[in-house]
């Protein structure tokens, strides 16, 4: 069987359906997201990288949690997706340093979170599964043709969401 | 304010740059070297402005463990500096300071952790107080924050905090060379847009 391998950079979002993996490398204090529709096979994985698109003319949609996912319900939406069979998991959203002395630098991954969280409610998608925050990068993999996400750390075994 | 974005510098603001970092990296050489009293030398540093994707293939492997120090810079200059270990540099401080080489960052115990901070500290404060007397401009360092992490996932840390600025990163890339061996260091300073713009005024590129 060829599987085909889709790779998703930072800020951006791929698609498939039926014998596919997508895959996004090292998540920080990103967020990957994957929406699956079980009946129809189709697979997305989204990796945002901030929780609000401020500049409307900004071309770079996938890159905010707010224009991101809403441009990817749309395009599923367009492929066939059904909102109440998908099933949505995240993760990611870490904070990579620990500042001593209480700064809020690198609080990033918690807005993310937070962001990530109330669009996909505003969307009405549930999260069915996530892993986020700690202090550790993840690599996130959806297998389009079962829908299982699977999530790699370093030093932990690999872990099903 | 001149440049909006680091992609709009030209050859002439990276070519200064590229000046002062030499400087820079040169006196953080000759900190290194009299920790672990041994002869340090250092390349020309060179100064590129990166992507995310760029710079995590110009130091390493995304998923690569990596240890990294952070210090962020306020006053005159806003931003941040990272320095990231990769293991061939850290096991050459490592072996120095505490007599023992590590197969992975994995293993770091309580001692080789701070120590390697305090080398990309020492490092960092180097560089930054030879930028400041070039510059002329007043920086505070906040203390240092360590991670062992994935060479990715680090990146990101200055991607998203000037995310809303730009796309792209500041990567001063000079090889130090101990005992004839070229390791390869990885030092990021990522001043803030109006920061940058100061800078190269009062280096006299406008």
């Amino acid at each position: 069987m060829a599987e085909k391998e889709l790779k998703v950079g930072i800020g951006d979002m791929k698609f498939a359906r039926g014998d596919s993996r997508i895959i996004t490398y090292a998540l920080g204090s990103c967020i990957g997201i994957t929406f699956y529709d079980p009946l129809i096979k189709l697979g997305a994985l989204l990796h945002v990288m901030l929780p609000n698109r401020v500049d409307p003319n900004d071309p770079k949609v996938f890159k905010y949690a707010d224009s991101g996912i809403r441009e990817t319900v749309r395009k599923l939406t367009a492929f066939g997706m059904m909102k109440n069979r998908t099933i949505v998991k995240i993760a990611g959203g870490a904070k990579m340093f620990e500042m001593k002395g209480g700064s809020d630098f690198g609080n990033i991954g918690q807005r993310n979170a937070a962001m990530v969280k109330k669009i996909l409610m505003e969307e009405r998608l549930r999260i069915s599964a996530e892993d986020t925050g700690g202090g550790y990068a993840r690599t996130m993999l959806i297998d389009v043709s079962n829908g299982d996400v699977v999530i790699r750390t370093v030093g932990k075994p690999e872990k099903h969401l | 304010m001149r440049l909006k974005r680091y992609e709009d510098m030209n050859l002439q603001d990276l070519d200064v740059m590229k000046e002062i970092s030499s400087i820079g990296t040169s006196h953080a050489a000759t900190a290194l070297s009299k920790l672990l009293s041994k002869e340090i030398r250092i390349t020309i540093p060179e100064v590129s402005i990166l992507g995310y994707e760029e710079a995590v293939d110009r130091i390493g492997e995304i998923e690569e463990l990596v240890t990294a120090t952070l210090v962020t810079m306020s006053n005159e200059v806003n931003g941040l500096m990272l320095f990231i270990f990769k293991m061939d540099l850290a096991n050459v401080v490592l072996e120095k300071l505490i007599g023992k080489q590590y197969e992975s960052f994995m293993e770091l115990d309580e001692l080789a952790y701070s120590a390697l901070e305090e080398i990309g500290n020492i490092i960092i404060c180097s560089y930054v107080n030879a930028f400041t007397q070039l510059v002329g401009v007043e920086i505070d360092l906040s203390v240092p924050s360590s991670t062992v992490n994935m060479l990715g996932g680090v990146l990101t840390v200055p991607i998203a905090e000037y995310g809303y600025e730009t796309d792209k990163l500041m990567y001063i890339n000079a090889e130090f060379i101990v005992d004839g061996q070229k390791l390869s260091d990885g030092l990021l300073m990522l001043p803030d847009i109006q920061s940058l713009n100061s800078i190269l005024e009062k280096l006299g590129v406008s």
